[in-house]
């Protein structure tokens, strides 16, 4: 199990680091009436707004109704999610809307979200969380207008190493202080990057780490995957691994198609690879994007202990890419030379000539004049005629 | 997140010590953010302990040039707290001393 989800707070004081924000939000929801205006909780990656938003509505008793700006893209799938919550329908229990990355609901992918969301945000009947980012830009500025923001901050390094300790207490584990140094350093206030990075190292096992929003090389994601020594490093490289999904799947399926595995274990590689590929094609055609959260869990199963497979980013095996890097300019070369001879061009030469000239070789009733240099490709091709 | 030198036209409310920044005095604003009395900002240099309520060390800290004063949160923990026994438990225990509120009835 991940220690950021093992040692996840299990309430407020468990929290590092941003007391008067934390304090500013208790307050917010002990005296939270109907019409009291939402919060919007503003900070980099790490520093635990959804941790809070979970704490609180657990600790006030809430039903909570999480989103992502994946949800809140268009008008119709918010008054489908929302309509039945913000009524006065006691059946849904006593619920709280939380809508994570709300800054990601602008731009090209907003499809009247953000209109609907100000709109809801306005006369709120229910607790109302967001969390952002950053709230900067000039597209926040509406949203702004009608929240209470609270600013939670980056953790200070000795904040860090507090938390950081109280982990590996708790897991006997220890890190030479040269390494403690450099990772609280490295995090720059990401606690849950830090706690990633850290049980990656403890359990001896150096992947690329986690860092929110940074995107890491493919070939080193990929490579480090397969090396992973289990499961739950291999979730970390897969997890740290931010490109683009379709760019993710066809580097797992370059790299296993080209790889020497058995059969076997192409086949079952090749069917996850083909259920990605599927989820992935249902989100394009839907444009469902919270089914994302499903495909690195799909990807997960191509995991093997010990498998020879690495990155590739070419998607045919060595035999067959060297036979169309290598053979493949003879054959033109040979092209061009009879094309000229039969006073031909090379494109009819090489579809209607050529394999009548190869049955003919074949069957010995021609015999070409040609570089000793060219009968190894043309007895090549008249295998493949078999 | 930068902070200019302005004279302020209306008055405002210091972000570190919560008074009055009144108009016509010089204070330091940032968009977005807010301002704070210039006497406030120099304060700033140094973060409170949380635990003693001391100055929490920074300029002799291990960790300065990886830690950006203005931006992360506004509480730490000093040198010589940070070597008590038990220090999640004590910095909690500082927490709820401060914040009551944060400990939330069941």
């Amino acid at each position: 199990m991940m220690w950021s989800e093992k040692y996840r707070p299990q309430n407020f004081l468990d929290l590092v680091g941003n007391e008067d924000a934390r304090k500013l939000f208790v307050d917010w929801f002990s005296n939270w009436k109907k019409g009291v205006k939402p919060i919007l909780l503003v900070g980099p990656p790490g520093t635990g707004k959804t941790t809070m938003a979970n704490l609180a509505a657990k600790e006030f008793n809430y039903d909570l109704i999480s989103l992502n700006a994946s949800d809140v893209r268009n008008k119709k799938n918010i008054q489908e999610i929302l309509t039945p919550v913000l009524g006065n329908q006691t059946v849904l229990g006593t619920p709280m809307i939380f809508v994570d990355e709300v800054d990601g609901v602008h731009g090209r992918g907003d499809y009247g979200g953000a209109a609907e969301i100000i709109k809801i945000l306005k006369e709120p009947t229910i607790p109302i969380v967001l969390a952002a980012n950053s709230s900067t830009s000039d597209k926040m500025k509406n949203i702004k207008k009608a929240v209470k923001v609270i600013e939670i901050k980056p953790l200070s390094p000795r904040l860090l190493r507090l938390y950081l300790n109280k982990i590996l207490k708790l897991e006997d584990a220890k890190l030479s202080p040269g390494s403690l140094i450099k990772l609280i350093s490295e995090a720059r206030g990401d606690l849950r990057s830090m706690i990633n990075t850290a049980q990656a190292l403890v359990t001896g096992f150096n992947p690329p780490t986690e860092k929110s929003f940074e995107s890491l090389d493919v070939e080193e994601g990929i490579n480090a995957f397969y090396k992973a020594n289990s499961v739950d490093e291999a979730r970390i490289v897969l997890y740290s691994l931010r490109i683009d999904p379709r760019e993710k799947i066809n580097a797992f399926y370059s790299s296993i198609i080209s790889s020497n595995i058995s059969s076997d274990e192409m086949q079952e590689s090749l069917e996850i690879i083909s259920e990605a590929d599927m989820l992935y094609g249902k989100i394009m055609k839907t444009q469902e994007w919270r089914l994302l959260r499903y495909l690195d869990s799909i990807l997960l199963g191509l995991y093997k202990k010990d498998t020879t497979i690495r990155y590739s980013k070419y998607n045919l095996s060595w035999p067959i890419l060297n036979r169309i890097r290598w053979d493949g300019a003879k054959i033109k070369s040979l092209f061009s030379l009879l094309a000229k001879n039969m006073h031909v061009s090379r494109s009819t030469f090489s579809s209607i000539y050529f394999p009548f000239m190869l049955i003919c070789i074949k069957n010995k009733k021609l015999e070409l004049d040609l570089d000793e240099s060219f009968d190894e490709v043309i007895e090549k091709e008249i295998e493949l005629m078999k | 997140m930068s902070w200019i030198k302005i004279t302020m036209k209306f008055d405002g409310k210091c972000l570190v010590c919560n008074q009055k920044v009144k108009s016509k005095e010089i204070g330091l604003w940032s968009k977005g953010v807010g301002v704070k009395h210039e006497k406030c900002a120099e304060q700033n240099e140094e973060i409170k302990c949380i635990i003693c309520g001391g100055n929490s060390g920074c300029q002799t800290c291990e960790f300065l040039e990886n830690c950006d004063l203005q931006k992360v949160s506004q509480l730490c923990i000093c040198k010589k707290c940070e070597d008590s026994q038990d220090l999640f438990s004590t910095y909690q225990s500082a927490v709820i001393k401060k914040f009551p509120i944060l400990k939330i009835q069941e």
